[in-house]
This record gives C-alpha cells, structure tokens and sequence, in this order.
C-alpha cells in the first residue's frame, strides 16, 4: 500500500505538531492499530530527533492495539537511549487498560493533562 | 485461566437448544478492515450480556488474532483471505479464526514472560490475558485459532 489513496484510506489517525514552551506536542486522533502505527511511530520518531522532550496527546485517541504500543515502546526506548522525555497525557479507559493489561503503565511517564505533562 | 469476574450471567437471548448463535464473516486481510471486525465484535459482545470493559477486551482479543494472522501468516499481504466465526453458546462466546498463510509457532501461544521494553510478543500476551480459551491448531491448508470468553459467573472449563 502506497501513494497518497492509500493514505486516505487509512486515515483514521492523524496527527498535528505544536511547539509549547521548548517541548514539542503531538496531538493524535483517531486508532492506533496496524493499519496507522507505523506512520505515528515515524512521526513521532522524527519529532523527537528535534526535541529534548515529546509530549503526545492521546485525548482523541479511542483505541490503541498492541502495534501501537510497540510503536510507543520504541520512542520510549530510543528517547531514554538519547536522554530525552516521552510523556503521555489525556488516555482513555480502552488505552490506559492495554497499558495495564501489557503492564507498562509504570513505565511511561502519564499525566492527566496537557498542563501537567508540560509541567513533568 | 478463569473468568471470575460479575455474577450470575442474565442472559438477554433465548437459544433453542443445541443451537448457537453463529455470525461468520469473511475478510480480506487488510489491516483497513480491523475498524469494520472492532465495531461489529463489541456490538456483538454486547448483545450477549459482556458489559463495557468485557466488551472493549473481548473486541481488543479479536483485533490482536487478526492482526497476527495478517502480519505473521500473511506477512502483511492485503489480499488474502480470514474466516472469522463467532459463536454464541449459552455460557460463552467463540471465536474461531481461519487462515490459508504460514504455520504459526504454537509457543507464540503459550503464557510467557512480558519483557518491558521488549518490540514485540504483547498481542498474544493480551489475547492470553483476555480470553478464557486460546486453541491454535495447524489445518492441513492452513491455521486455526479458538479464542473463549465465557460470560461473567460462568466458570471456565479448561
């Protein structure tokens, strides 16, 4: 699946960048399943090459899977690796109980709100 | 593993007896299509009595078999074919996946430690941890997977 119909169609998640006090925000809509976990792996990936610290916003997010997680482990791995911050906020009951169910939940830094993950 | 969870099952169908609820679908095994399964298997747990948290695990067991098969059996070809069957007994709900790809690697099923930051293994960690009943068995044309969930009181029986 290439080219830009194919990226249509499998547009149930986006992303949008902003820059807030020195840290770089990523606001991501939509499910993170196999179909959309590796353009927000790139994403953020990319992102936290010009970042000391990535917060992502996962308000919007209605469900993840365990390919996105995979995919949030390995910015967490190459950004302690690159002694940087991941810091997530806003997850919902479905995407904080795959955190639990997959135990990880300790090992992200999670915050309640935007505020809050700025001020982690 | 044993399903302890809630009380006595009220059953919002009458089945007769000896006769399931069966929905089958068949799919190509395009990742775009997991959308379609997800909304159809929580409408489904629902209607048999799985409540809110149960209906948004059973839905997340079912994703996580269907995007093994499409990224391990079919290593990720869009264009092939997955029989999904579920059924609905009167203690539990079944699902049962059927592939024409590549043999899986029973020990793939069977519980093993979760790594932390490990880049892989949690999709059959969480099915494990979801479902009453993991069955995988190789097909002479393919692979089978049965996945169980039985309804909330109800004891599992494996």
């Amino acid at each position: 699946m290439t080219g830009s119909y194919a990226r249509a169609k499998k547009a149930p998640m986006k992303t949008a960048t902003r820059e807030q006090l020195g840290t770089t925000i990523i606001d991501v809509t939509g499910d993170i399943d196999i179909a959309t976990s590796p353009d927000l792996r790139r994403t953020l990936l990319e992102s936290l090459k010009k970042t000391p610290r990535l917060v992502v916003n996962m308000r919007e997010v209605r469900y993840v899977d365990s390919s996105g997680i995979a995919s949030l482990v390995e910015v967490l791995r190459e950004a302690r690796s690159t002694k940087k911050r991941l810091v997530l906020y806003g997850l919902n009951a479905t995407v904080h109980d795959v955190l639990q169910l997959t135990r990880l939940t300790k090992v992200f830094e999670i915050r309640e709100t935007e505020e809050e993950a700025l001020q982690a | 593993m044993s399903c302890d969870k809630g009380s006595t099952p009220e059953h919002p169908a009458t089945l007769p007896p000896g006769s399931p609820l069966k929905f089958r679908m068949r799919m190509a095994s395009d990742p775009r299509l997991l959308r379609v399964v997800r909304s159809t298997v929580s409408e489904l747990a629902a209607v048999w009595g799985f409540e809110g948290e149960q209906c948004r695990r059973i839905t997340l067991a079912v994703d996580e078999a269907l995007s093994n098969i499409i990224r391990h059996a079919y290593k990720n070809r869009c264009d092939r074919e997955i029989d999904l069957n579920c059924q609905a007994h009167s203690d539990c709900l079944e699902f049962s996946f059927v592939d024409h790809g590549e043999a899986a690697d029973p020990s793939k099923f069977c519980a093993q430690p979760l790594s932390e930051l490990a880049p892989g293994g949690r999709g059959t960690h969480i099915i494990r941890q979801i479902m009453d009943e993991v069955c995988y068995e190789r097909l002479p044309e393919g692979n089978l997977l049965r996945l169980k969930k039985y309804l909330p009181g109800v004891r599992s029986k494996a």
